[in-house]
């Protein structure tokens, strides 16, 4: 079975959809996460990259051992130098075995969630004592440090040139190569969206209004109680373990995992772009931010098609400019993002609906004043109920 | 006693006291960490390659060159990029993530400049390349040795005078102190700010086109680099030009001494004084009336006990103490950068104002009165 063609201009437009779509969703449950730290809670995470190559390399590494121990192959004693032996004789066997596979790569997403843990938990510590821009440079440095640990360190992911990871979609590679991608692109949205929820609950609950009590004014937040260095340290936590997550995710895409693809620019920078671009504290600005960040990515790279590679060898280098000039433009023009950020309703809105009605009964409904729309911290909600509430009279009326 | 890396710590040294001065200076007037700071380094990479290979003009010259263009890509950053947003109000934060963004551009633009350079030049090394073959000898001892740490006292000796003697040095001052007030003095601080902001990119192209002689350098050597010149900048406080200078070269001196010793090995008796030296910090640390500075210190005794034991009886009970004596080989030099951060680290949790900040005397004293 092979996927359908539409050829547009020289570009296969559904392989083009599956990348992008993949490409997209992963971007997106990263950002999210940044914006978890960045955007409710106010701490300026520089180091993103940190875990989600922390996560992938663990988990990279550590998923081809342990097929190879399942599956009994012979390793000689060295699985970086026999790895591409060694992993293609475990996706001839793991093909067969899709119970396997699922199981290899939940238990993958355990260790990597695990890995961005620890390390959100250790640098928490600094992001309690220090200040942003004392917090941004250490945050940088360590994480440009693990990239070039990555370098060095051959045990691990094989240094520069890397090692090949099972594939646990193998199973459909067999279907065609289009197919794979297409299943792949499924599990990571899956995720995306996941990851999406819980950062709505998570904006929703009172945890997520300590988050920004924490952000907004730190000592009326400890005079209320809050123990604010417990809140970073739960969001940096829990941040980290899902951008661990993802970073598994990557590499089980690709195929491998090497030192070079961690760079801090595709994974703190970009993150950051989607977060400003769409707005911070806002996570459905986060999905259109992400939306805009992919097409304009991906648009750009089909310079490629227009100019010989004489004049332009690498499309990305003018993908980097205008990003760059994209970034400046964004924080002088619309520093805000997309769609700014808003208080979020505690409950549901049916909830909110029922309250609204109970409350109509002690006093009159011609209190609700729409002339103080938009005042206040709570304005927004106000006139949403008063809405809802005129709405309600009319139809009772008609009746 | 000239030991073999005698070299290499004074060059290091030195281009990282360069660096670290630059960064201060764009820390003192704008207070934002500059993350594109390792790019101007690279701006001077690329002249001093660009000047050898093509012209055949040595890095001594294109340091001077350098200097210009990477002053010059400085100032435009600060005119075009954090000026504007200053004045919009922009966040720190909103800041720092404009400075990301200016480094990510120069990757694109180094990126196609070393394709340009490929194709008409028909050059093969320009995205990674060799040290240049450009420099003197004397003495059997390369000409940069020399050239780089003159080059940083000079600088450091004429920002001194600069800074205390001259009209335009107090007026920096002053706008670094109080720029409402300097303002009202009539200071022309934006023109304070560019001035520093000149001299520190070009400082960090001086530095990288010194880089090249000593080092192979490349499209990401500024992006790596960004370790050390953080870690510099810190220890020397952030605020001080002079702690910068010190900053640089205890970072750059480490760095090479610590990560030539983990390949080649300290010895039986660099091993035991390693020991030993984790013994003082450990009993320091005990005596601290705090639990959790007692565990660790008891700790640290038991360990450092067990290192001069080891090292002392020349047993190898664990890969690790033998390693220390006889070296973990060539891999370990790509650790080295381990060094620098721990040291940011440790500057960051006991000394946050930097070295400069300390006052020793007293610090003496009060140990003695203990």
């Amino acid at each position: 079975m092979a996927l359908p063609q539409a050829v547009f201009f020289g570009v296969d437009l559904v392989k083009f959809g599956i990348d992008f779509v993949n490409f997209y969703a992963l971007y997106f449950a990263i950002s999210l996460t940044l914006n978890l730290e960045a955007g409710y809670t106010g701490v300026p995470n520089f180091g993103k990259v940190l875990y989600v190559a922390g996560g992938a390399a663990v988990a990279g590494s550590f998923s081809g051992r342990l097929a190879a121990y399942v599956y009994g192959i012979n390793t000689h004693g060295d699985f970086i130098t026999f790895n591409a032996r060694i992993i293609t004789q475990v996706n001839n066997l793991i093909a067969s075995d899709p119970v396997f596979a699922t199981e290899l790569v939940l238990l993958s997403l355990l260790i990597a969630a695990l890995i961005g843990a620890v390390f959100g938990y250790l640098s928490s510590y600094p992001a309690i004592r220090l200040r942003e821009d004392y917090l941004g440079m250490l945050l940088l440095a360590v994480a440009q440090f693990f990239q070039i640990f990555l370098r060095g360190f051959g045990p691990l992911v094989g240094g520069t040139e890397g090692i090949f990871v099972p594939d646990p979609y193998a199973y459909f590679a067999s279907l065609g190569i289009g197919v794979r991608d297409l299943v792949a692109a499924a599990v990571i949205s899956v995720f995306a969206v996941l990851v999406f929820f819980f950062a709505e609950k998570v904006a929703r609950s009172p945890l997520g209004r300590t988050m920004r009590a924490v952000r907004d004014n730190e000592d009326a937040s400890r005079a209320l109680g809050k123990d604010d260095a417990s809140v970073r340290r739960k969001v940096l936590v829990v941040a980290s373990a899902i951008a661990g997550m993802a970073g598994a995710l990557v590499t089980f895409y690709y195929g491998s995992v090497g030192a070079d693809t961690w760079s801090r620019f595709a994974w703190t920078f970009w993150p950051w772009l989607i977060v400003i671009i769409g707005g911070a504290a806002n996570n459905a600005g986060i999905a259109l931010g992400a939306l805009f960040f992919t097409a304009l990515f991906k648009g750009l790279a089909q310079i490629q098609i227009v100019l010989p590679p004489s004049v332009l060898s690498d499309p990305n280098y003018v993908v980097d400019i205008a990003f760059a000039a994209l970034i400046v433009i964004v924080l002088l023009v619309r520093p805000d993002g997309i769609l700014r950020e808003r208080p979020t309703p505690t409950l549901p809105r049916r909830r909110l609906v029922m309250i609204a009605r109970s409350s109509s009964t002690q006093r009159p409904a011609a209190e609700v004043d729409s002339s103080r729309e938009g005042e206040g911290k709570l304005g927004w909600l106000k006139s949403l109920l008063g809405r809802i509430l005129k709405r309600r009279e009319s139809a009772d009326s008609a009746r | 006693m000239v030991v073999p890396y005698f070299n290499s710590a004074v060059v290091y040294a030195s281009l990282f006291a360069f660096m670290a001065i630059g960064l201060t200076l764009t820390y003192l007037t704008t207070k934002v960490p500059n993350f594109a700071y390792g790019s101007f380094v690279t701006i001077g990479l690329y002249t001093a390659y660009t000047m050898w290979k093509i012209n055949g003009i040595g890095p001594y010259y294109a340091s001077a060159v350098a200097f210009l263009l990477a002053g010059l890509s400085s100032a435009v950053m600060y005119l075009v990029v954090l000026r504007p947003l200053a004045r919009r109000g922009s966040s720190l934060v909103s800041l720092m993530i404009a400075t990301f963004g200016v480094d990510f551009g120069f990757v694109g633009i180094f990126g196609i400049y070393t394709d340009y350079l490929t194709n008409r030049y028909t050059l093969n090394d320009t995205k990674q390349f060799f040290q240049l073959q450009a420099d003197f000898n004397l003495g059997g001892v390369p000409g940069i040795v020399y050239v780089a740490p003159a080059a940083l006292t000079l600088v450091t000796l004429l920002l001194y005078i600069l800074l205390t003697r001259t009209k335009f040095g107090v007026a920096m001052r002053a706008s670094v102190e109080n720029p409402s007030l300097a303002k009202v003095l009539g200071i022309n601080v934006e023109r304070v700010y560019v001035v520093s902001w000149i001299l520190a990119g070009g400082f960090a192209g001086m530095a990288g086109a010194f880089y090249t002689l000593w080092l192979p350098g490349g499209t990401s050597t500024g992006s790596d680099l960004i370790v050390e010149i953080f870690a510099s900048s810190i220890l020397g406080g952030l605020t001080s030009i002079f702690g910068a200078v010190l900053g640089g070269l205890v970072i750059g001196g480490s760095e090479i001494v610590v990560g030539t010793d983990l390949t080649t090995g300290f010895g039986a008796i660099g091993a035991g004084a390693l020991g030993v030296l984790l013994l003082l910090v450990s009993f320091y640390l005990w005596r601290e009336k705090k639990d959790r500075a007692r565990i660790l210190g008891v700790a640290g005794i038991v360990l450092s006990v067990y290192v001069v034991l080891e090292a002392a009886s020349g047993l190898s009970l664990d890969p690790f103490v033998p390693g220390l004596v006889g070296g973990f080989g060539v891999e370990a030099i790509a650790y080295q950068k381990a060094v620098p951060l721990l040291i940011m680290v440790a500057a960051l949790l006991v000394m946050p104002k930097g070295l400069v900040s300390i006052n020793w005397r007293r610090l003496l004293r009060r140990e003695r009165k203990k």
